[in-house]
């Protein structure tokens, strides 16, 4: 007979860290709590971009563009959830609203799809992982990743290279043969509405989406990289799943905006399990996952530590 | 080996209802789903990465991978959401008194 590949899902079973009627309970979705926090999402984001408006003329629309742009890069967590089908139990919704944060972040959603497949397959495995951030060895490297700077360098060069039909020796590893046409179609829809984005504001002036939209996204971003080093930096280079990923334990506003996210050491264990079910996990997973209590912040002191000590 | 190809799979009772339930047939596993029309079977591990699709997240007639979320229709295998492209194997199954049966075709 042949066995199943050993999942974190497959350990917490054969542990009893969860039963499968648990595990049932945890995996329901619906799709009442995320069309509820779309609605606040969309409250939140008027207002933010309002403060921009009010702010216009003035230095102080700069703090503004930033703040608003720590709210647009979280349309990675909303996307990243729909990436798994566990914002909505319609699955059509999840494809249709991870498609359009892909559009705003710059993100195409089928090649981010089969690039975090992979990186569940092979998380924090130095070579296999797609989506690794490696721990940086130098205060330089540090501060360079959270710039975003390579960050964006490296999305725009795949977007391009997929829009000219490339796809690299990596990423055909984890993109099956009949997808690689999507991900090109994607890219280049990708890059002929940005194309006409900016032909729209020179033509007519209105440089509107720039301030509202892209310069924010850019001034955001480095507090995304912030999060995102949060959740594998740091951790053992091992495939145990209770070792290489780091929950952080955060405030309610930003709980919210990264669609709890920041349990991410539980949403490794069992990717099936709906954002809002996630704090219920990790009430079962106390004890088995390693926990940040004192949040985001907390994971960078971790990291600093690290670097220091290899200092 | 029954006559006519049916197999005793598990008692009615061990029947997960609305889900789907692990089965052992010889050197089989098997993922036996109770849908809105009826019992349906298949091999119990997703063709994508093989992870076991039993504790995976079922809904109606849909299968998800608990690894990827790659899904299958249980009526036929089909593959119907990425990263999985090839169907799954399926097997007819049925209640016969209170034991659920497939059909190894």
């Amino acid at each position: 007979m042949a066995n199943p590949i050993i999942t974190p899902l497959t350990q917490a079973l054969a542990e009893n860290r969860l039963t499968r009627d648990e595990l049932r309970a945890l995996m329901q979705r619906r799709n009442g709590p995320a069309l509820w926090r779309l609605a606040v999402w969309a409250v939140i984001i008027a207002l933010t971009g309002t403060l921009i408006w009010a702010a216009w003329n003035s230095w102080l629309i700069w703090p503004a563009m930033f703040v608003h742009g720590v709210v647009l890069v979280h349309f990675f967590s909303l996307q990243h959830e729909c990436v798994h089908y566990t914002v909505f139990r319609t699955r059509w919704l999840n494809d249709l609203v991870g498609n359009v944060c892909g559009a705003v972040i710059i993100l195409p959603h089928q090649f981010f799809r089969y690039e975090h497949c992979d990186h569940h397959t092979h998380t924090q495995i130095d070579g296999d992982d797609p989506e690794m951030v490696p721990m940086p060895q130098t205060w330089g490297q540090y501060a360079l990743y959270l710039s975003a700077i390579p960050y964006w360098c490296t999305k725009i060069t795949e977007l391009l290279r997929h829009a000219a039909g490339r796809l690299s020796v990596a990423e055909r590893r984890f993109t099956p043969k009949s997808a690689e046409a999507v991900v090109i179609r994607e890219a280049r829809w990708m890059l002929a509405g940005y194309v006409a984005l900016f032909a729209a504001m020179a033509i007519s002036g209105v440089w509107a989406p720039l301030w509202f939209w892209l310069i924010p996204l850019a001034l955001g971003e480095p507090v995304m990289r912030f999060i995102r080093m949060t959740e594998h930096v740091g951790r053992p280079k091992v495939a145990q799943m209770s070792d290489n990923t780091r929950t952080s334990l955060v405030s309610f506003p930003m709980r919210f905006l990264a669609w709890n996210m920041n349990y991410h050491a539980e949403h490794h264990y069992v990717a099936s399990v709906p954002f809002h079910a996630l704090p219920r996990l990790h009430e079962k997973l106390r004890g088995h996952v390693h926990v940040e209590p004192g949040g985001y912040i907390g994971a960078h002191r971790d990291i600093v530590a690290q670097l220091r000590n290899a200092g | 080996m029954p006559d006519d190809g049916w197999h005793d799979l598990m008692p009615l009772a061990d029947l997960r209802r609305g889900w789907v339930t692990r089965a052992v047939l010889g050197t089989r596993a098997l993922a036996v789903y109770d849908t809105p029309s009826g019992l349906f079977a298949s091999a119990a591990l997703c063709t994508h990465g093989g992870a076991d699709l039993c504790d995976g997240y079922f809904d109606g007639h849909l299968i998800e991978c608990p690894l990827h979320q790659g899904a299958f229709d249980v009526r036929t295998g089909a593959a119907i959401g990425a990263p999985v492209t090839r169907a799954l194997k399926t097997f007819p199954a049925r209640v016969d008194g209170d034991r659920v049966q497939i059909r190894l075709t």
